[in-house]
């Protein structure tokens, strides 16, 4: 699908925090279930690339570490886990990487090995490269 | 399926291009110069040293039936060599380029040549009778960035380039007097010259060979971000598939057949793509032998180092440390990253 260019605008963005609220209450009732797997990937669901607002990134990244960080078994989810998430996962794990905080990064790092593992270098080089749709 | 005859020329080659008959290679070593080696009984001997440009040689081609060379240089120069009696004689192209050269590729016809800049620019060059001279006509617009790739369509008018602002473009180079209206290849709208049929805008990052299939019915380029796009019905409304794969980006792609595409860079080894019967393109299998290592996982030595420092001291069990240096051969014929790739099957 060619990229069309089309950034969403300040009144939209409204619209896609709203999306995010409800993402969000959906994640902690899974969570609640203890299923994790799904938690994340409804997280990842929607990620909203497309969109210079910083607010919500920051709002979708909240609920991608909290579905993150619930994560024990990381083979598990990596199995279950559609080949079309890898990219946007890694995307997410280095936006974790760079907060710098302990539990965060520790969470993020054991994530990325196993994701490497599986996705294989070119997951990284598509996480890096793609400067365009950042998280 | 391993390497036929390994050879080496020289540390480093910049670009190469094969002779007609296949019988000799002329490569860049990485200098101003052009170096012709001919296989004459089993070995390979340097027969001719082609020196006129100043800086280093970024493109050749071996036009096929003319047996003509051209070469392009990151001087803003190209030359046209003809082999007269046993000398290659060349024939400066004044490019109008004030930026680096840095492919080129001889039309299906060999009446043109293309050469793509790092001035944002596409030169195509076509031979004057009546002055004697190679006259260049620029395409000025539309690139953002240097362009890196051109291929020509089989059709010798549409001619596709790949830039580093990550999108890939086809162009018209309709020139009259040199080029024949004909009604049957595509809508004659369209060809004046520099006039752009479609931009494909489907890679966030640099893109860099292109290639059109044998037919000219499919458009091949590969992305720096460990991608490659196949495009189908190259006009207003292409189909295109974008293919992930695993490992290090692609420099340029060979299209071997309308449904079999090779693809070669940072990885050492070539990687095969082929098409299934609904046209779908997928990942098939590396060329050649690949050392697989008991933990699943396939990097080459200097990344497991890498890595197991990252992961905190685990170690990386069957990837061997014997090289002093840690080299990126995975087993495979190339230990460094390929750059082009050539078909030279008879």
């Amino acid at each position: 699908m060619a990229a069309t260019g089309g950034f969403v605008e300040a009144d939209n963005a409204e619209a896609i925090i709203t999306r995010i609220e409800h993402k969000s209450r959906k994640i902690e009732s899974l969570l609640k279930q203890l299923k994790p797997v799904e938690a994340l990937k409804t997280a990842l669901e929607g990620s909203p690339p497309m969109t210079r607002d910083e607010r919500c990134k920051s709002a979708n990244w909240i609920v991608v570490h909290r579905a993150l960080m619930a994560i024990k078994d990381v083979d598990g989810m990596l199995s279950s886990l559609d080949p079309e998430y890898h990219d946007i996962l890694m995307k997410y794990l280095y936006r974790g990487l760079s907060t710098g905080d302990r539990p965060t990064c520790d969470q993020c790092l054991r994530i990325h090995e196993k994701l490497t593992e599986k996705a294989g270098l070119g997951c990284i080089l598509r996480s890096l490269a793609d400067t365009v749709n950042t998280v | 399926m391993a390497a036929i005859a390994v050879h080496k020329f020289a540390q480093c080659i910049t670009c190469h291009a094969w002779s007609p008959d296949l019988s000799m290679v002329a490569f860049c070593p990485n200098s101003n110069e052009v170096h012709i080696y001919k296989l004459l009984q089993d070995k390979w001997e340097k027969v001719h040293v082609l020196q006129k440009h100043d800086q280093i040689v970024s493109g050749i081609d071996w036009s096929a039936r003319s047996n003509r060379i051209v070469t392009a240089s990151h001087d803003r120069n190209s030359y046209v060599w003809n082999l007269e009696g046993s000398e290659w004689v060349p024939t400066l192209v004044i490019l109008r380029l004030n930026r680096a050269a840095l492919c080129v590729q001889w039309s299906p016809k060999e009446n043109k040549f293309a050469v793509g800049s790092g001035a944002k620019t596409v030169c195509v060059c076509y031979y004057e009778q009546e002055n004697n001279w190679w006259v260049s006509k620029l395409i000025r617009k539309r690139h953002d960035s240097s362009v890196t790739g051109v291929a020509w369509h089989p059709n010798n008018i549409f001619l596709a380039t790949t830039s580093t602002d990550g999108k890939c473009r086809v162009f018209s180079t309709f020139i009259k007097g040199v080029d024949t209206k004909d009604s049957r290849t595509g809508p004659t709208s369209d060809s004046k010259f520099g006039e752009q049929i479609v931009q494909l805008d489907l890679s966030f990052s640099w893109a860099f060979g292109v290639k059109w299939s044998p037919s000219g019915n499919t458009l091949a380029y590969v992305g720096h971000n460990s991608m490659i796009y196949f495009v189908d019905d190259v006009g207003p409304s292409p189909l295109a598939q974008n293919v992930a794969f695993r490992d290090l980006p692609l420099r340029d792609v060979l299209f071997v057949s309308e449904r079999m595409a090779i693809g070669v860079g940072f990885d050492c080894s070539p990687m095969v793509f082929a098409a299934d019967d609904r046209g779908i393109w997928s990942f098939i299998r590396f060329l050649g032998e690949r050392k697989v290592t008991s933990s699943g996982s396939t990097y080459g030595s200097q990344f497991s180092e890498a890595f197991g420092k990252l992961y905190g001291g685990q170690t990386k069990h069957g990837v061997s440390h014997d090289a002093v240096e840690p080299s990126r051969s995975r087993g495979g014929i190339h230990e460094n990253c390929i750059k082009y790739l050539l078909y030279s099957a008879a």
